[in-house]
């Protein structure tokens, strides 16, 4: 059993993890459990023209690793083992693609993570990787998070 | 002034403007915070504000100065041409290999050389549409700077939310630079005796334009290869603490 666990560094995003925590203590096998942060792909034409790629990706390690921190914490202290992704890209469709080069079995993940005004006219990751994901996708509501 | 506020093209300009302004401005900000990544700390906060500041004086310079070129004759065609291409690299997909020979800079003014460079090529797609769309008109042109601006000094990932959710923004905004570019070229002298000629051309000529956009990004991004839609930067595996791994607490 593979658990697939997006992550975009907010508080509410944090929500699943504490779901997966939760709900499977009682399980008797631990779930493999991967962790994947998406960067927006900032990288344009010109961008490249002007920064080095080196640079450019220790800047997306950087914004991915900061957005990872808390969810590693959590999972740390409840002594749990897990694997990290960082995909550059749109996050919707750089997850949907993790789960078919990887054989995942189930997506966990809040539904929704970054609450700004923009999310809430543009609509959640969450709504997307529901449409286009072609496996399970359990949606942990934010606001249980403690 | 104010009798412009009421009249419906002025709306419709400003939109236009707005859409330009969105969709050729996204990338100044990131280049600026990369290049001054690799300074140290202290002086990270002035290569970012001298960056800042020459990038907003460039580009007032320059939106100025390309009007004041535009005014001369054959310019306009070359400009309505320039659009065109400019809309159809936007509809276009990114070159995978397009990498120029850079390096991190480590020196201030190395760093503000790099924004300064980045800015002038970057503006000019920008400032020229921007041109185009207010086709003289001063409060028009003074408002499209004042949209940019804010863009060159915060980067927001508002513009790739919105591609991505709907990504005929996009499309909306590769025809609308060849609208304006045909009608950047209605307002040349040049081809004046035609148009006295066939007055159809007036709002033919922008329609055209449009559709020419459109369809050549639809013909070179078919033939382009596609690359893949993410690309996997790490992938690191953490073992659990044996310690106060589950069971033992």
């Amino acid at each position: 059993m593979k658990i697939l666990i997006p992550i975009d560094g907010s508080d509410n995003g944090n929500g699943a993890i504490d779901y997966v925590i939760a709900s499977l203590a009682n399980q008797k096998v631990w779930p493999e459990i991967v962790l994947i942060n998406v960067q927006w792909k900032l990288a344009s034409g010109n961008i490249k023209l002007f920064i080095d790629p080196e640079t450019l990706n220790a800047y997306y390690r950087e914004q991915g690793a900061a957005a990872l921190a808390a969810a590693r914490a959590l999972l740390d202290s409840a002594g749990l083992a897990y694997r990290v992704q960082l995909s550059i890209g749109a996050p919707a469709e750089a997850i949907v693609q993790y789960v078919q080069e990887n054989q995942v079995d189930e997506i966990v993940m809040s539904s929704q993570g970054d609450a700004s005004l923009a999310t809430f006219i543009l609509g959640s990751v969450a709504n997307k990787v529901v449409q286009l994901a072609p496996l399970t996708v359990t949606l942990v509501k934010s606001k249980n998070r403690t | 002034m104010l009798e412009m506020l009421s009249s419906a093209q002025f709306w419709v300009d400003v939109f236009k403007i707005v859409l330009i302004d969105l969709l050729l401005s996204g990338d100044n900000a990131m280049v600026i915070a990369l290049a001054c990544r690799n300074l140290p700390a202290q002086q990270r906060k002035k290569g970012i504000l001298y960056g800042v500041g020459g990038a907003i004086i460039l580009r007032i310079v320059l939106t100025f100065f390309a009007v004041s070129l535009l005014a001369l004759p054959y310019l306009k065609l070359l400009g309505s041409l320039l659009l065109v291409w400019i809309g159809i690299k936007l509809l276009l997909p990114d070159d995978e290999h397009a990498e120029g020979n850079i390096r991190a800079e480590t020196q201030l003014w190395a760093a503000v050389k790099t924004i300064i460079v980045a800015d002038f090529v970057m503006s000019l797609d920008n400032v020229l549409g921007v041109a185009a769309a207010a086709h003289g008109n001063f409060w028009l042109l003074v408002f499209g700077l004042l949209v940019s601006i804010p863009m060159i000094a915060w980067s927001s990932q508002l513009v790739l939310k919105l591609i991505d959710r709907f990504p005929w923004v996009i499309q909306a905004g590769g025809a609308l630079l060849g609208y304006v570019a045909g009608e950047m070229l209605v307002s040349e002298d040049l081809i004046k005796p035609v148009l006295g000629a066939h007055p159809a051309l007036h709002w033919l000529l922008p329609l055209l334009g449009a559709v020419l956009v459109v369809a050549l990004g639809k013909i070179l991004s078919a033939r382009q290869k596609k690359g893949p839609v993410a690309i996997d930067l790490a992938d690191e595996l953490v073992t659990a603490n044996e310690q106060n791994k589950r069971g033992n607490t």
